[in-house]
């Protein structure tokens, strides 16, 4: 069944298309990946998707309901985690869910059962009293999860989830996020400037200009836009360079980019002198979207 | 319903709990009270003396006290009713600014709910402050000298509420628009600073140049001002007849004061002001309410449950 489908979606701002004839789907309990720069179109595909930005012409489905026919129903399957914390800073945890709940109708004992859940799921009893303003980035972001749980909504959407936090805290998120992803079946919808984080995605799209540029899983991705690599260990650069093939320096080792695996396998064969340290790896999220759209992206270091 | 309570109350909460809002709107009252011990209580009681004249032998200093005391609160009570208003609905832009709004508008709440949350939590924490601010006012009043009746307590409650609900539905168009902390900074400060002069709570209408007291008498926050200055003053003034003092000089001191408004010469009963008032209030709600449905409509779902 599908969770969102989306057709010929095109969205003027004035004079300016920011959507040009957008075209993809979502399955129920798919890992969604949404990627681009900013003014890629993103923002303005959410904003249509939760109701909240009328579109200029397309169609917009979620759980097979119209967007604009139904956006009440709609926004009950709908839970989002904005880039930007949406708690209330000055008051707690407890009451940012309380206030939320009660959005959906979900009060008194209905609420409490809640509470009780999204507490030891997110691990919010020691945080749970205290005012959200002096909360640390990830403490937030867990009770930002929580928020937008609160509901049980069927699909979450993430609206770069993780810009802000440090590694460990974005494995913590990320961990999180997998467990509700298998634990409930939520269909995940992710945008992100951090590109390996769309690496484990069910299915990935890459929007430019408005444009769906690229429509895939992350391998097809990877295999479509990107070479292999070869990093050498302990390898005589001058040795290397009589190859006449294309390779960087990285540290103490050296790069070589490949057509595929197969390209690498037969270089490996030809050259056993120069192959006795080595390791062969798939290129990365981060070159595909380079090579997609020309532009690196946002959250590359 | 279940759900405007919870809006509202949370709006309520935020605006109590965030220091940055709630102290912020006590500025123009603080100022006045600080005007009023600094040098404004001395001018007011000199002034009561210098129309009296000769007859202010005849009258106690409990009566002078009395009368600015009246004047101190009820311009305390005109001035907050509306400056608190625009800082209560500081929490409507700051929802708007810091992306709290488009969170509650992704959820299944009909938007104009919201916009009625706004509206009515700014109404509620407005009055609080202001009854609070009445009943420590009832109290200075009584130790200055009491002379209000029990009308005169209970229109004070009403003139309040109603500057409270024009002061709401002012600020509700104003901050429909407002779309940063630093606008609502700037509103907030130019309130908080020119309000008290142009309703003529700082300064009797009476010691303005003619022009500018006539230009006045366009705002219908001069109204309500005007109303609170007779019911909190109203009978301290008229008290001075048991001293001996002149029907004709008590109501020189009743128009010098305020408490009896004119319309370019016209006398303006206490029924006009109510009317004014009223007349305000629906027109300005309903201004709200109209720029509210024109920007649904611009979104593009209004929605139903």
């Amino acid at each position: 069944m599908k969770m969102i489908e989306i057709e010929n979606l095109i969205k003027y701002y004035g004079q300016v298309k920011a959507v040009d004839g957008v075209s993809f789907s979502v399955e129920k309990g798919e890992f969604f990946a949404f990627l681009g720069v900013n003014g890629a179109g993103k923002s303005t595909t959410i904003s249509i998707l939760c109701g909240d930005l009328p579109r200029t012409s397309g169609k917009v489905l979620v759980a097979g309901k119209d967007v604009d026919e139904c956006p009440a129903e709609i926004r009950r399957k709908i839970g989002v985690v904005f880039q930007a914390s949406a708690l209330d800073r000055p008051l707690s945890v407890e009451e940012n869910l309380r206030n939320r709940a009660s959005l959906y109708g979900i009060t008194g004992e209905k609420f409490q059962k809640k509470l009780k859940e999204l507490t030891a799921l997110l691990e919010l009893e020691d945080i749970l009293r205290r005012p959200v303003g002096k909360l640390s980035g990830g403490q937030r972001r867990r009770a930002d999860i929580a928020r937008a749980l609160v509901h049980d909504p069927e699909l979450l959407i993430l609206d770069e989830p993780t810009t802000g936090l440090d590694p460990q805290t974005r494995k913590n998120v990320w961990e999180i996020l997998d467990g509700i992803r298998k634990v409930r079946g939520t269909t995940i919808f992710l945008t992100t400037h951090y590109m390996e984080e769309a690496a484990d995605a069910d299915h990935v799209v890459i929007l430019d200009g408005g444009k769906i540029l690229a429509n895939a899983t992350p391998l097809e991705l990877k295999n479509t836009y990107t070479g292999d690599f070869i990093t050498l260990y302990h390898a005589d650069e001058e040795r290397v360079k009589l190859l006449k093939i294309p390779f960087e320096r990285v540290g103490e080792a050296l790069r070589i980019e490949v057509k595929n695996t197969a390209a690498a396998t037969e270089l490996i064969l030809a050259h056993p002198e120069l192959f006795s340290d080595y390791e062969i790896t798939k290129g990365k999220m981060d070159d595909v979207f380079l090579n997609v759209t020309g532009k690196k992206p946002e959250g590359s270091l | 319903m279940k759900t405007l309570f919870s809006l509202v109350s949370r709006h309520c909460k935020l605006y109590f709990k965030d220091k940055g809002v709630f102290l912020p709107s006590l500025i123009a009252p603080l100022i006045l009270l600080f005007l009023f011990i600094a040098f404004l209580g001395n001018v007011y009681r000199d002034s009561i003396r210098s129309v009296l004249g000769a007859f202010s032998a005849l009258v106690s200093d409990g009566f002078i006290e009395g009368v600015a005391a009246g004047w101190l609160i009820s311009s305390l009570l005109a001035v907050s009713a509306v400056t608190i208003a625009f800082s209560a609905n500081v929490v409507m832009v700051q929802d708007k600014a810091d992306g709290q709004a488009k969170d509650i508008f992704v959820s299944p709440v009909p938007r104009a709910i919201v916009s009625v949350s706004y509206f009515v939590s700014t109404f509620l924490v407005t009055s609080l402050i202001c009854l609070v601010a009445i009943a420590g006012g009832f109290v200075y009043i009584a130790i200055a000298g009491w002379h209000l009746t029990f009308a005169d307590v209970l229109l004070c409650i009403l003139d309040t509420l109603l500057l409270v609900l024009f002061g709401t539905s002012l600020s509700s168009i104003v901050c429909h628009f407002l779309h940063s902390q630093g606008g609502i900074a700037a509103v907030e400060t130019t309130v908080s600073a020119a309000y008290g002069f142009l309703c003529g709570a700082y300064m009797p209408l009476g010691n303005l140049t003619a022009w500018l007291r006539n230009a006045l008498m366009f705002l219908p926050g001069t109204y309500g001002t005007g109303l609170l200055h007779e019911h909190l003053m109203g009978a301290a003034i008229e008290s001075a007849a048991d001293s001996g003092v002149p029907s004709e000089l008590i109501a020189g001191m009743k128009e010098g004061f305020d408490c009896n408004l004119s319309f370019f010469g016209t006398a303006v009963p206490a029924w006009a002001s109510y009317l004014v008032l009223l007349c305000s209030i629906f027109l300005l709600v309903g201004i709200y309410v109209l720029l509210c449905t024109v920007k649904f409509r611009k979104k593009g779902n209004v929605q139903t449950r």
